[in-house]
């Protein structure tokens, strides 16, 4: 009796799950025929995500009602959150085939990994017939979209990385304004120099994650091999050097340790902001927040040191704007995209908050009107061009894993609990386990 | 015919009752007259209907994705392709390849280790406490068990983390008092503290358990003993905590299993940093399969957390038989 009443229970849950999941395909459908209706009545919902600050969720929402005043024929669901977590949503979107039309994507490890498994739409036809109109925009910067030769993302602006500093904390340690020539020793000894007269730290910690690529590139090297199988370069002594300087930099108390750098909310609330460090190394579309955040604070940029800061700089896509495989709506979206590559409403209401604009004419058309931070990005990414190398490409899927391992070292580096040689052995050994698999 | 059908049923009718009610002349009125097997199938049909929210819950939420983990645990599914069996790979790379995972592990024993005794402690104390009060019980009870109400909440943790601030009220206090003040939670030794007193603090759901363990022992042992001489900690001894055994029991396999599973505060209070020290196996699980998509690793941690809580929990059922007393037991 009990087993059969068992048997029962299954068998009626079982029945029960095919009647629901009956039910919810008759919905389905059902909804897809209210979809078309709904196209019919020519409007076509499109769903859209982004990550980023308020300031940036305020702003492309406004352009997203500016793009429906002009397209009455399609309406946008913007969906938005935050870096952190934005990915993991997102996979988890990817795994239930169910992501949005329009998503903003992340140059290197993501837009690899996307391409690798096929989850976004080939832009090359709507490229092709001029429904987004990519004229004149140089080809290292559509580049950076295309992956085995499929156009996969188109770039919502140019960034780079920057050395933000407050120019009256230099003043006040008596140091002339820099002019992007200077060498790491010159940065150790500016700093110093600046913590000794102000009492403040003198630079914000670097954070590895895109420095020590920079620090390696400036050297010729690159962090992963062609084929993205191993670390790009064999001698640890660099790492250990720039393990040493930043451990150095943090003993003296030029630089803050990660206790507080932990504590640290978010751009706005930056040590620059607050006038508690006068350098600062980050990508050049932050200036507006931070720039807005530091009120009357003089903060410049310029380029990263190095001797040979030509070979290390680079232009780097800020964002990507793609579209799903799983879209229904491609062409729409890709609508949508041209609408943000080519109109000037969008770059006077969001101003660089997503790059310098890809297209040459927008920047012209815009260079009269533009605020002073927005004057100084525009001429700081003119600067870059004259002086950078073409951005490495070759991020393998592990590209975040290792990352995350090198963040993990340097932090236990600057803690004190690993030596810099220690350190760089580790990241090695780590780097190739997570590579190798 | 009919008579004798009658009787026939009447016989296990009778039967039945008679278990429970003894015989009663329930028989001069019959009211089933009619097959009582379709009834009672009948009844269970009904039953199974009534329950069915629940029952497809069970399978298609709870059961389904358990059997589908052990599959996923299996393979090298990374949320976006297919998965591809690669048998037990996954288990290998954990026990021998995995630094990190063996971090995650020690974190975890300790937080566990440390702060579920601390809280039923704390839960237990309190519950003593709140037992000799009797004027205005229900309003402290409430108070005291709102920590726990909010307490799995994100709200909570976040206010743990300005507390625990560089800048946050903790400092702010010792400043006040003329002491050294410290980065609580950028130090790798202190981080895994502040979560270790975030769970102490959420003692309610077991402090009410405790409590009404303790209104459930019967006044006249205390009256008894006390008249025989005894102070309150010797009662405490040998009349509370011993007849308060199946409580304990009952919290600690509670508690053990919430340990263990512990998300929320590491992830939000303190993500894991600094160095890892505060890297909880189910924050790290959380890490591997959504930032690093590698689902059928992280599925395979889930089986091994699974496994640990189990061993875990027959071991206390185990040792229950030593050291847990039920009323009656003739022990």
């Amino acid at each position: 009796m009990k087993k059969k009443s068992l048997w029962l229970a299954f068998l009626l849950s079982i029945g029960l799950i095919l009647i629901l999941g009956a039910c919810s395909g008759d919905s389905e459908e059902a909804s897809g025929e209210s979809d078309n209706k709904k196209e019919e009545d020519g409007v076509t919902t499109l769903r859209m995500t982004w990550w980023g600050s308020q300031s940036r969720h305020d702003q492309t929402q406004e352009i997203i009602k500016k793009f429906e005043e002009e397209n009455p024929d399609i309406k946008i669901e913007p969906e938005f959150t935050g870096f952190d977590g934005y990915f993991e949503k997102m996979a988890a979107s990817a795994a239930g085939n169910n992501l949005p039309d329009i998503m903003q994507q992340n140059f290197g490890e993501y837009l690899n990994q996307y391409a690798d498994k096929e989850l976004l739409a080939d832009l090359t036809p709507f490229v092709e017939d001029g429904t987004i109109d990519v004229e004149g925009v140089s080809d290292t910067v559509m580049e950076s979209g295309v992956k085995d030769g499929k156009i996969l993302g188109i770039p919502t602006g140019t960034n780079a990385l920057t050395a933000f500093y407050n120019k009256d904390m230099l003043s006040e340690a008596g140091i002339e304004d820099l002019d992007g020539e200077w060498t790491w020793e010159d940065y150790e000894e500016i700093s110093t120099k600046i913590h000794e007269a102000t009492g403040t730290f003198g630079a914000r910690l670097m954070e590895p994650k895109n420095l020590f690529e920079y620090y390696l590139r400036e050297q010729g090297y690159k962090l992963f091999n062609e084929d993205g199988t191993d670390l790009g370069y064999e001698d640890d002594q660099l790492l250990v050097d720039y393990f040493t300087r930043n451990k150095e930099l943090v003993e003296a108390e030029v630089a803050p340790g990660y206790d507080t750098i932990q504590t640290i909310k978010g751009v706005e609330d930056e040590l620059i902001v607050r006038g508690e460090a006068a350098f600062d190394f980050r990508w050049s579309n932050q200036a507006t927040a931070l720039d807005s955040a530091a009120g009357d604070k003089q903060i410049e940029m310029t380029l990263l040191p190095g001797e040979n800061n030509d070979t290390g700089m680079y232009l780097k896509p800020a964002m990507l704007w793609s579209v799903s495989e799983n879209s229904e709506h491609k062409e729409e979206a890709a609508r949508f995209i041209d609408f943000f590559t080519n109109n000037i409403e969008v770059y006077k209401i969001a101003g660089s908050d997503r790059g310098v604009p890809i297209k040459e004419e927008i920047r012209n058309e815009l260079s009269s009107e533009l605020n002073d931070t927005d004057k100084k990005v525009y001429e700081y990414i003119e600067l870059v061009t004259e002086n950078s190398s073409p951005i490495d490409s070759n991020f393998p899927p592990q590209a975040t894993e290792v990352l995350a391992a090198l963040e993990e070292v340097d932090e236990m580096v600057i803690y004190g609990q690993l030596t810099p040689e220690e350190g760089a052995e580790m990241f090695r050994e780590k780097a190739t386990s997570i590579l190798g698999r | 015919m009919l008579p004798e059908k009658e009787v026939k049923q009447t016989v296990p009718l009778e039967s039945s009752q008679s278990k429970d009610k003894g015989k009663k002349p329930v028989r001069m009125f019959q009211p089933q007259k009619k097959k009582p097997k379709v009834k009672s199938d009948n009844q269970n049909f009904t039953g199974y209907m009534f329950i069915s929210p629940f029952l497809i819950g069970l399978f298609a939420l709870t059961l389904f994705p358990i059997l589908y983990s052990l599959y996923l645990s299996f393979t090298d599914y990374d949320l976006m392709g297919t998965p591809n069996w690669i048998g037990m790979d996954n288990y290998v790379r954990m026990f021998t390849n995995d630094p990190t995972f063996w971090t995650s592990m020690k974190v975890t024993f300790f937080y566990a280790g440390v702060a579920v005794p601390f809280r039923l402690v704390f839960a237990l104390l309190v519950a003593l406490a709140l037992n000799k009060i009797v004027e205005m019980a229900g309003l402290y009870r409430t108070l005291l068990y709102l920590p726990s109400v909010v307490g799995g909440s994100i709200a909570i943790a976040i206010m743990w983390r300005q507390l625990f601030g560089n800048e946050g009220a903790i400092n702010s206090i010792l400043a006040g008092l003329g002491l050294p003040t410290h980065p609580w939670l950028g130090d790798p030794d202190t981080a895994i503290w502040t979560l270790i007193i975030l769970y102490g603090w959420q003692f309610g759901s077991s402090m009410l358990i405790f409590l009404a363990g303790l209104r459930n022992i019967p006044k006249t042992y205390y009256e008894a003993s006390s008249v025989d001489g005894a102070s309150p900690l010797r009662q405490f001894f040998i009349i509370t905590l011993p007849l308060l055994t199946p409580v304990i029991l009952f919290n600690t396999i509670m508690q053990v299993i919430q340990g263990f599973m512990a998300f929320t505060p590491s992830f939000v209070v303190t993500n894991g940093g600094p160095v890892n020290s505060t890297l909880l196996y189910v924050l790290y699980m959380y890490e591997r399969a959504f930032e690093y998509f590698d689902m059928g690793y992280a599925s395979a941690m889930a089986w091994v957390m699974l496994i640990i809580i189990a061993i875990f929990t027959a071991l206390i059922f185990k040792s229950s038989e030593h050291w847990v007393h039920y009323e009656g037991d003739s022990k």
